[in-house]
Order: C-alpha cells, then structure tokens, then sequence
C-alpha cells in the first residue's frame, strides 16, 4: 500500500482485525401461525364470570326498576320541567362552584409542575427519589374527592375552603400522573444534548423537556378545571360548598323543579367549557 | 501538530486513547483495546457499518459511554471514572452534534442554541430564562456562523432537517468547544444537504482550530472531509490513515467486502438507505 502520510503516526496501517464478519441468519422457511385463540376465549370467559358474580352480588334486579315506576314518573316529570323563576337563587353557589374549581385547579396544577418532573424515569436520573415520590403520589390519587373533602369539612368546618383544599388533593394525584407519563413519552434528544454540553438535569429538563411538555400541561390544566367544575358540584353534598350543597338542599325537600334547574345550569358550564378547551387545545398542539 | 489556522482564544485540545476497552451492561463489547492520537485542532473521520463501534468511540470522548478500561485524555481531564462537577466540566468543553439533530423542537433556535451556555449558567437564570447579554450574543454569534440567525425566533419544529443540524452545530459553538463531536451528522439529511453540514464542520475546524471527530458511513464523504481516516470494525481499529491512501484493501479491511456503487453517497439525487 502507497503511504503518504504526514509523519510516523498518520501512515496509512492495516491492522488485522481479530474477529470475523457478521455471520448471515438461515432458515427461509414460512413460520406456521401461532395458535393464541384459546387465551382470548378463556379471558373472555374470566371477564364474564366475574361480572355475573359481582351482579348477583350486589342485587340487581330489573323488576324494582318496573315496579318502582310509577313514583319514578312523577319525579321524572317534574324533572323535565325546571323551574326557572329559581335561577336568581342558585347564582351565589353557581359563582362559588366555579370559584372553587378556578382556585383548586391552580394551586393544584401550578404544585403539581416540579413534582412531575420528580415522578417520571425520563427526568429524574435518581431510582430512589423517583420511588418514594411516585409512591406518595399513588397514595394522594387513591383517596376519593369525596372522602378528601368529607376529612376536610370534619376538620376546618362546611364551605368552600374545604372544597377547595380536597379538589388540590384531589387534582395533584390526576395532574402529576398525567404530566410525568406526558414526560416519560417525550423525544429526549434536546435533554441528552443539553447533557452533553455539561449542564445538569435540573438545567437540562428546564431547557429542553419543559417547552416539548408545556401544551399537555395546559391542555391537561383545562381538563383538570373542567374536571373540577363537575367534582365540586359533588363534594358539596358534604358540605364543601357550592352548587352541591343547594342540591343537597332542595333535594331533602323533594324540590325536583328546581333540581333540574341546577343540573341544567351544570351542563351549560361543562359545555362552554368543553368549548373553550377544544379551541384551545387546537391552538396549542399544532 | 499546530493547526495554522487556529486563533488564540479557541484551540483544539487533543485526544489520547490508550487500551480503552468498552463493555456494556448486556455484555456486549463495544471498544476493545483502542489506542489512537488526535492532534490538537484535527479532523478526523470515523468509518465503519453499524455495530462497529462508531458511536461507541465518539460517545466515550464526552462521557456519554462510560469506559470499561484504559484510558482517554481529552486536553487537561482523564475520563476514566470521571464524574459529577468535573465530568460537566469537561462536557462544557466538548461540543456534540447528534444524527437526529437532537433540538427541543417545540422551542425557539435561539433557545436551542442557549442550551451550549447553560454549563455557564446558574440554576435560578435557567429557570427564568435569564439569560445573560454576552451568552446571547455568543448564541447568535453561532447562529451566524452557520448563516441560520435569521430563523433565531422561529420554532425549531418549522426547519428543515438540513437547517436543524446546522442549528445543532451552532448550539456546539455557543460553548466555545476545544472539541466538537459528530455522531453521523449526516445520516438523516439529502446528500446536497450532507455535504453542506460537512462543510460547516471542516470550516468550522480550519477557521477556528477546534478538533473534530466525525462518524460518518460513507466512505466518500469521509476521504472527502477527514483529514485522516479511522476504520472500525467490530470495536477494533482497523485502518488509521490519510483519507486519500484508502483504497480498495482498506474498505475491504472495514467493511468485509469491495466496494460497490451503493457505498458512495450520489452528488444529486437518490436517496440514502
């Protein structure tokens, strides 16, 4: 071989390599099908089981439903006719429904942020911290709303405050489970590159994973108001405030006319809301 | 060996491996018994097929594959068991340019750029975006450099591949890098495109002195660009020489067969495999 090399250490050198090439696969023979249908009729068969065994369990029986239809048809009726003359009345609870879920969900979502990034393999290098976090955040989302603010009204009293003390709880399990996974299927290219120039893991989740997670996180934000417009109406059953506890109310004085009002007022709310976040989840995910 | 080209302030800083052994977790060998030099201000070619250890090399120099054994001097810092504050520190000194461009797509170029500066900047600044007047500059410096900086406020997500790299290249800048890795930059873009990005390298590498390691599959692209010429296979060093002196023996050495039309990379058109 001709060498023209620049000194001693740039000569062109051959070296012998010690192992050989790749070795080529063989076998060309078309597989035979796996058989895998018996596994999907045996689950199939699982699945049923358990469902007659929870129905004869828990009692169901139709016939109640035909037998109890008479009382039923009266309250449907005056279910289907809101009484509007009620509406002045109802706008306090609408506006502190509303209230609470706009403060529970941003305290919530705005805690809920650093701690995603605690609880998700794709931004915490650190085995241990990730396991503790994600445990305690599994406790948090295994409570109940209804139970958080049943603790909560038992502690600081009926209201709103603890309305929204139990949907921050209540959001923080939801949120920081959607955000870290939102994390865990991001591309990392921009978090490796940011490592390679020396930054550490804060800096480099900062600049390169915060901007690729930001729209879920807001769309996800919606969600979780929108989410919480619906619980709040739920946890006032127990005195947590808002639109549930005059649900409570008139429905203890068997007042359905003015029942379906607030029902009605609910699902305006979820609607425009649902409005809002379909539009802006447009304009964020392009 | 100095490079006429290089300029006080950003010289390249030499690499040194010596027996470097790699393993990975799974057992596989990546590197074994490596020894190579590189000059101060270089430019070197690393050629091989998939598997044989291209990635694995460039990856060991800025600590990204953690040597199993040996050593690897890059400038002042030995790599072997290096870690935390030191390791960053060395990395701050060590730009890399990915095959996938590796941006933050749903952020401004100007941002991705920034990320070269943020060994330089304190963790508070980095969590308000504080950026300082000097580490701007430097990034739309880069940024010119690479003749991109008027896309500096456009999304990274609304540039073309070749345009992307170049933006990756300007991030590597921004650190005032003694070296500057590539991982086959050129894998993901059209052959025009390639050969732009190559040039960039190697002005980048005349111009500013700066050492370049550069993974490329493509033999011509590599005889074109490298200076020197480094052929793996199977985690060993095979070939170690001038672009020019590989002919026809060296590629069967690296690549366990002759040359065929389908290893050259087209001027124009056809697509890469």
């Amino acid at each position: 071989m001709s060498v023209a090399g620049l000194g001693a250490s740039r000569a062109g050198t051959l070296r012998r390599p010690s192992a050989g090439g790749p070795g080529t696969a063989g076998g060309s023979a078309r597989p035979t099908k796996p058989r895998t249908g018996w596994k999907s009729l045996v689950a199939l068969l699982v699945v049923a089981g358990i469902t007659v065994w929870s129905a004869i369990a828990v009692g169901v029986d139709f016939g109640a439903l035909i037998e109890n239809a008479n009382n039923a048809s009266n309250t449907l009726i005056q279910l289907v006719q809101p009484d509007y003359s009620f509406f002045p009345q109802t706008v306090p609870a609408l506006v502190e429904t509303v209230q609470m879920a706009i403060i529970g969900t941003a305290v919530s979502v705005i805690i809920a942020l650093p701690i995603s990034f605690w609880a998700s393999r794709a931004t915490n290098p650190n085995s241990v911290a990730l396991g503790i976090v994600r445990f305690v955040m599994n406790v948090v989302r295994s409570v109940p709303d209804l139970l958080y603010a049943s603790l909560f009204v038992t502690v600081i009293g009926t209201g709103a405050l603890s309305g929204v003390f139990a949907l921050v709880l209540f959001n923080l399990g939801i949120m920081v489970k959607l955000i870290s996974e939102a994390l865990d299927g991001l591309d990392r290219g921009g978090q490796e590159a940011s490592l390679a120039t020396g930054a550490t893991w804060f800096k480099a989740n900062r600049q390169a994973m915060l901007p690729e997670v930001a729209p879920t996180y807001i769309s996800q934000t919606i969600y979780v108001l929108e989410l919480n417009i619906r619980a709040s109406t739920v946890i006032g059953l127990v005195g947590a405030g808002g639109l549930g506890m005059l649900i409570d109310k008139v429905r203890t004085f068997y007042q359905y006319h003015y029942l379906s009002l607030i029902i009605f007022e609910i699902l305006v709310i979820i609607v425009l809301l649902e409005l809002l976040s379909s539009f802006a989840r447009k304009r964020l995910i392009k | 060996m100095n490079d006429p080209h290089s300029t006080p302030e950003t010289s390249g800083a030499g690499i040194r491996f010596e027996h470097v052994d790699v393993t990975y977790p799974n057992g596989y060998r990546g590197l074994k018994n490596v020894n190579l030099q590189i000059a101060p201000g270089e430019m070197v070619a690393v050629v091989g097929l998939s598997g044989a250890g291209k990635s694995t090399l460039v990856r060991t120099i800025n600590g990204l594959v953690p040597i199993t054994s040996g050593q690897i001097t890059v400038g002042e810092f030995g790599l072997h068991g290096l870690r935390g504050a030191r390791l960053r520190q060395l990395r701050s000194e060590v730009g890399m340019v990915f095959q996938s461009f590796n941006l933050a797509k749903r952020t401004t170029v100007l941002n991705n750029v920034l990320m070269g500066r943020l060994h330089h900047t304190s963790a508070w600044r980095t969590l308000l975006a504080a950026w300082k007047k000097d580490d701007v500059e430097l990034a739309m410096q880069a940024l010119e450099r690479v003749e991109i900086v008027q896309k500096a406020y456009a999304n990274a997500s609304e540039l073309s591949g070749g345009q992307q790299q170049r933006v990756a290249i300007a991030r590597a800048l921004a650190q005032k890098p003694k070296v500057i890795l590539a991982d086959e930059p050129t894998a993901s873009l059209d052959p025009p495109t390639s050969h732009v990005v190559m040039r960039d390298l190697q002005r980048i590498n005349t111009e500013l002195g700066i050492t370049v390691v550069v993974n490329l599959h493509f033999l011509d692209l590599a005889r074109r660009y490298g200076q020197r010429l480094v052929g793996l296979r199977s985690g060993e060093i095979v070939y170690d020489g001038q672009g020019a002196d590989a002919d026809e023996s060296v590629f069967e050495s690296i690549y366990g067969r002759s040359l065929t039309a389908e290893d050259v990379l087209p001027e124009t058109t056809a697509e890469l495999s």
